[in-house]
């Protein structure tokens, strides 16, 4: 049963893997069917796989392959879509199916913080550089609004099959040493008050760790704002260099 | 786990494959999600609560390289009037 498992793993990934590469935003315009024909068989056998666990306590379970699936489509598509603005936001479906994820796993503190400091810090930086370096021009066409470079991937291919073996072989080992059964999860979860024991290691165990942490925000503050202020003058021999559109120079310099 | 494996790897092929900064800074926010989902499920199957705490730690690094790695960005957007990864190529030894 397990070896039939872990070619069921494989099929997915590569399945997953395919789709992706189908999806790679490029210059000619590509066929999308057979983009959606092939997620839906990839998260089919995902259901498949997770479902084999399945029996009992149906509610959590069906709530909780639905949160992967959406975390899974929002992924894909995140580094699918030609502008990074959407790509930022399928980045929050992610996220938030992750917490939800958590939550459900019975993790409540790190999913509630998950929520907090990536939808409410580390999103509002990116949209705020986004804003900052996105000028699109103004053309009505779908890909138009994309500037050359997020339309063309570089070596979409290679990238794909590095990627799949990395998660076929990671998905593979997980499912032959043993699987955790998600029930087994559930149930170490709920024995326990998650919050003050998860305080109380930290401030006793891990003491050191928590001020390490601090101190690293704060260095990395400081060295983010000391990156950032400095005016840097505009590199003028690199324009002449290079003819005009070549690497998706479209944008207007700062 | 799975779930946590497979997003990783999907973080992995958008950081290789993207060409523009942002988006491949958001692809290594990916992996680090992948990671955490990994850490929770396992620190709460062995029934001890350090995997959370390591998630905690994850968070915080995951908030550093996001604010330097932007700041970084930043500067070589000013630099260059462009996003694309490729017209730093220069670089190359």
């Amino acid at each position: 049963m397990t070896d039939t498992l872990v070619y069921l793993a494989y099929a997915v990934t590569a399945l997953g893997a395919a789709g992706i590469y189908v999806g790679m935003p490029r210059e000619a315009k590509a066929d999308r069917r057979g983009l959606f024909v092939i997620f839906v068989a990839a998260a089919a056998g995902m259901f498949c796989l997770v479902m084999h666990r399945i029996l009992g306590d149906v509610a959590n379970h069906v709530a909780f392959v639905i949160l992967s699936l959406f975390a899974l489509g929002g992924a894909g598509r995140m580094i699918t879509h030609p502008k990074p603005v959407y790509s930022a936001v399928y980045f929050i479906i992610v996220i938030l199916s992750t917490s939800a994820m958590l939550i459900l796993a019975g993790a409540e503190f790190l999913g509630l913080v998950l929520v907090a400091v990536y939808a409410g810090a580390i999103l509002v930086t990116y949209a705020f550089v986004i804003m900052l370096s996105q000028q699109s021009t103004m053309h009505s066409e779908r890909f138009r609004n994309a500037l050359d470079y997020d339309r063309a991937t570089r070596e979409p291919a290679w990238t794909v099959i590095a990627g799949f073996v990395l998660s076929a072989t990671i998905a593979g080992m997980i499912v032959q040493r043993g699987w955790p059964s998600y029930d087994a999860v559930r149930a170490a979860a709920m024995s326990e008050h998650n919050t003050l024991r998860l305080g109380e290691l930290l401030m006793t165990d891990m003491a050191v760790s928590v001020e390490l942490a601090a101190i690293l925000l704060l260095v990395a503050m400081v060295g983010a704002i000391a990156i950032a202020r400095k005016r840097i003058p505009h590199d003028d021999t690199f324009e002449k260099r290079r003819p005009l559109g070549e690497s998706g120079r479209t944008a207007a310099p700062y | 786990m799975l779930v946590g494996a497979l997003i990783f790897g999907l973080g992995v092929i958008g950081f290789l494959a993207r060409r523009n900064m942002i988006v491949m800074f958001l692809s290594t926010e990916i992996m680090f999600q992948g990671v955490l989902v990994n850490l929770v499920a396992m620190g709460l199957l062995h029934g001890n609560i350090q995997g959370q705490a390591m998630g905690l730690f994850v968070l915080v690094i995951a908030a550093v390289e996001a604010g330097l790695g932007l700041a970084i960005v930043v500067m070589m957007y000013r630099r260059r009037g462009t996003l694309d990864a490729e017209s730093w190529r220069t670089m190359r030894g």
